[in-house]
């Protein structure tokens, strides 16, 4: 997308603005006044070239895309059209075979009409040495070799944008009512509030800007509460979001930083969240299909439908800023909502001290030695059958925690209240 | 603007050298005498770029026109970065040759063109897509040299706070630049995916996607984002059958309505590309004659393989850091490998700024041009403007998707009333005449009260072209009245955007 095409095109009416003004500034007047006509460059890398032959004479009148001269150089021979409508008044190098630096007066150009006789001539810059000034312009102009063969006029076109800001006061043009948009240009008319009374309209748009919205609290449409929350939602949204940065552990090895940067620290915030559920719906319902069916189901089979379905049912990335953070990003290796959580489940009050798997867990989360995965949820090994269990789930960021929350939520949701639904 | 002129010449014209490798313009004496300010190796530079792409080669040239002396060090021996050398610019090229080879085969029956034998030549294909490349990054050189940024082709390390140490491409010496200003803009790289290993050739990122020598019979994309679902529709419309899987529910990641999600799938999905969504990519098995990708439905947990000839690996890319030194002046990096800034783009050491990818934001080229220029801006003028509410995300298929603001989950999200203005493009004359893909439509999404739009999203025929209106629309806090009211000119397909603005404020007309 980052076409330099585009670069140069804005960068030559960057430029030509700046000639434009600087022209307007220091010329009064534009009325019969020559241009000089100089040597384009019609490469980037050419510095010099011949005039083959003209295809005009002196006080010969052309139209935007004539030729004018015909040119040579060490590649080609290219001709060279006008870029607007004028006159040709003076031809000052003729064709010849010597070779003419880039940027040297050939011509002298006039618009249609202009009176020859009385025409002013400036006299030619000299571009060789001289003042900083002359040796910008110099520059300028081989940035845009193109720009040499435009008729003054054209060229210098936004001149006229200098004069009139010359002549308008910018406290006129910064007054906001001046250039209203046209939802608000219609309600001004349609409710005929006066000038005064707009420019007394409290606004909310960017830069001061008055909005349509702004115009519907002022006649009491909307509320301004509602403005000035929508203002604040929006200008949020202005800025790069930088809430929430989880510094990455200093590194220690250098040559690996690049790799080492983009893991998770996995030790440090981990937390674990707990949540009471009770299993006596599944216990049920399991009662139910037995009796009813002759199938036995374990109690796993619920916990880990109720796992897969809890996960599935969180919600998707909550912020702007996430999404914006996603857009294009990591969806698999850096989840900012967790791929997948998987519970483990204990009776309450906590398993006795011989439950390998609880106490190696926990003593893993304390001494930092916790494998990245915690394993699959964990047998009905520990679960108490009726009474209170706890299912419970380590969370390795403050951005996990919400949604290891509302997954715990989740899960109890599905276990408690019609389980069979799980299963069938 | 008269400000700035009176500073360029008072600052730049007369005390910064040109590079001397900016020759070929008419030799005056006064630049020879510059040039050799340029020689003298304990010059310091106002502003050295670490890194030559669409974010850094901006802000260096911003920066010279500012009047600083800049540097870029760059070293992947072209400027450009990956957008111009292996991401949107060759894929584009891909993208719109392939579509026209698509259309000569399939579409232009249709509109009373009979076409003989249709051959795909590959080759020719990709020759084309490189000369658009180097034109284009030759191109930026250029501009280095008419501004005046010394290019330094080299990998740049951070040895010092001002201080940068470059490791030539050829091998020479290093040398050290000295600089008041750093701008850190080295980018992105494709994320990899554990357990398959990107040859570039069989199991490939986007980069290897745009440079195959033959169009494969199968392709797996792992990953249904913006880029897996370009270079897929390349593919696909070469030959290949392609399969995207994603671990989401919806496609074009999460940035997309989840309306135009549904809706650019089924019409991926009539051009012929195949969707596992929910679906988690367990592993692979890559043998000489076949790849097996072994995916488990994350709904219901049941797995499958997949044959493939390539793999496109294409879920999502991550801050690209290496050999940067940031360890030596202690610049820290957050979990993801983004580097910590503030909201002028300043690391914790304060002439040290950071844009692009390699930071926080989307990763989005012209994202990153706009933090260059506004870091650049910083430097010089002490403010900066990018409105990260107004930035456009476009996906180049066919039809094109693009966006910008909120999606309408967002909005729905804040609780807060909103309106919705559709228009389909099968109720536009223009998108009727050119009998181009009329599944489309445009969609606003505003601010029930106020009419402010609060989001734009469009699929259709140029699709990317068009949202630069909602951008503006947006960039000037406009409500849809504003652009209901303004002409559009007929016909053409921007009536539908018109039409759409209507239908959220009042009425469209044609529908």
């Amino acid at each position: 997308m980052a076409s330099p095409i585009r670069h140069l095109s804005s960068h030559l009416s960057l430029q030509l603005r700046q000639h434009g003004l600087r022209r307007g500034l220091t010329t009064t007047a534009r009325r019969n006044v020559a241009s000089p006509f100089v040597m384009p460059a019609l490469s980037p890398t050419m510095t010099e070239g011949t005039i083959s032959s003209w295809k005009l004479k002196e006080g010969d009148t052309f139209s935007a895309g004539d030729v004018l001269l015909e040119i040579e150089t060490d590649k080609a021979q290219m001709d060279v059209p006008a870029y607007d409508d004028g006159v040709l008044a003076k031809i000052i190098v003729k064709a010849g075979p010597k070779a003419v630096q880039v940027g040297s007066r050939i011509a002298v150009l006039a618009e249609q009409g202009d009176d020859l006789a009385s025409l002013e001539v400036p006299p030619e810059k000299d571009t060789k040495s001289g003042s900083g000034a002359s040796t910008r312009e110099e520059k300028v102009d081989e940035k845009n070799p193109r720009r040499y063969t435009r008729s003054p006029r054209e060229e210098y076109g936004s001149g006229v944008v200098g004069s009139s800001a010359r002549s308008v006061p910018d406290t006129a043009r910064a007054r906001r009512a001046c250039t209203p948009s046209p939802s608000v240009a219609h309600l001004i008319k349609e409710h005929k509030i006066s000038e005064h009374d707009v420019s007394a309209i409290t606004t909310t748009g960017p830069k001061g800007r008055l909005l349509k919205g702004d115009i519907l609290a002022y006649l009491g449409r909307i509320s301004k509460a509602h403005l000035r929350e929508l203002e604040g939602r929006i200008h949020k949204l202005e800025k790069l979001d930088l809430s929430n940065i989880k510094i990455a552990p200093p590194k220690k090895d250098v040559g690996k930083s690049a790799k080492q940067a983009t893991e998770k620290p996995v030790v440090d915030e981990e937390k674990e969240l707990k949540l009471e559920v009770s299993f006596g719906e599944v216990l049920k319902v399991q009662n139910k299909l037995q009796s009813a069916l002759g199938i036995h189901l374990p109690l796993s089979t619920f916990i880990s439908k109720a796992t897969t379905r809890a996960n599935h049912s969180l919600p998707p990335v909550s912020s702007a800023s996430d999404i914006f953070d996603e857009l294009l990003n990591l969806p698999y290796t850096t989840p900012p909502r967790p791929a997948k959580f998987q519970p483990k489940i204990t009776a309450l009050p906590i398993p006795p001290p011989h439950s390998p798997t609880a106490g190696a867990d926990i003593l893993d989360i304390l001494t930092g030695a916790a494998p990245a995965t915690t394993p699959a949820v964990k047998r009905t090994l520990g679960i108490a059958a009726s009474g209170p269990n706890v299912i419970s789930l380590t969370v390795k960021s403050a951005k996990e925690e919400e949604s290891g929350r509302l997954f715990l939520e989740k899960l109890k949701g599905f276990l408690e209240n019609d389980p069979g639904e799980l299963v069938l | 603007m008269l400000k700035s002129f009176v500073l360029r010449h008072s600052s730049r014209s007369l005390l910064r050298p040109l590079s001397a490798k900016a020759g070929g313009y008419a030799p005056s004496t006064f630049l020879l005498v510059q040039k050799r300010g340029l020689e003298s190796e304990a010059e310091e530079h106002d502003v050295v770029v670490i890194g030559g792409g669409p974010g850094g080669y901006v802000a260096a040239i911003k920066a010279a026109q500012e009047g600083l002396k800049t540097a870029c060090v760059e070293k992947r021996g072209a400027l450009g970065g990956t957008c111009l050398n292996v991401g949107c610019i060759p894929s584009k090229s891909l993208l719109n040759n392939s579509h026209i080879y698509h259309q000569i085969l399939h579409d232009v029956k249709n509109r009373g063109i009979d076409v003989g034998d249709v051959k795909l030549n590959l080759t020719q294909m990709m020759k084309a897509k490189e000369q658009s490349v180097s034109g284009l990054t030759k191109g930026i050189e250029f501009l280095f040299k008419r501004n005046g940024v010394d290019y330094v082709k080299g990998t740049g390390t951070i040895a010092g706070e001002h201080e940068i140490r470059v490791s030539p491409l050829d091998g020479g010496e290093p040398q050290t630049l000295r600089a008041k200003n750093i701008i850190i803009a080295t980018g992105s790289e494709a994320t990899p995916f554990t357990g398959l290993e990107i040859d570039e050739k069989r199991i490939i990122t986007s980069t290897g996607a745009i440079a195959l020598t033959e169009v494969p019979e199968k392709m797996v994309v792992i990953g249904g984002g913006i880029i897996g679902l370009e270079m897929g529709s390349v593919w696909s419309r070469l030959g290949s059958e392609v399969t995207v899987v994603e671990y989401l529910g919806a496609i074009g990641g999460p940035g997309m309505d989840a309306e135009m999600a549904k809706t650019m799938q089924r019409i991926l999905q009539k051009q012929g590309m195949k969707f596992k969504l929910n679906t988690k990519v367990m592993g692979g098995d890559v043998e000489s004659d076949n790849i097996k990708i072994n995916v488990e439905s994350a709904k219901d947990g049941k797995s499958e393989a997949i044959d493939a000839d390539v793999v496109l690996v294409a879920i999502g890319r991550r801050p690209y850091t290496a050999g940067l030194g940031l360890e030596n002046v202690g610049i820290e990096v957050d979990e993801r490998g983004r580097i910590v800034i503030d909201q002028e783009y300043r690391t914790k050491i304060p002439h040290i700024r950071v844009i692009g990818d390699v930071t926080f934001g989307a990763m989005l080229a012209h994202k990153a041009e706009e933090e260059g220029i506004a870091a650049v801006e910083y430097i010089k003028k002490g403010y900066g403007h990018v409105n990260y509410g107004a930035i456009p995300s476009v996906m180049y298929t066919h039809p094109e998707a693009a966006w910008v603001g909120q999606t309408e989950q967002e909005v729905k999200a804040t609780g807060k009333a909103y309106n919705i203005g559709s228009f389909p493009f099968s109720a536009n004359s223009r998108a009727k005449t050119n009998l181009d893909n009329t599944e489309g439509m445009v969609k606003f999404i505003t601010d029930k009260e106020t009419d402010r739009i609060l989001g734009i999203h469009i699929i259709g025929p140029n699709a990317g072209e068009m949202i630069a209106e909602g951008v503006l629309a947006m960039e000037y806090g406009a409500s849809s009245e504003d652009i209901g009211r303004t002409s559009h000119a007929h016909p053409t397909l921007s009536e539908a955007f018109k039409e759409a603005a209507m239908a959220a404020f009042s009425k469209p007309i044609h529908a």
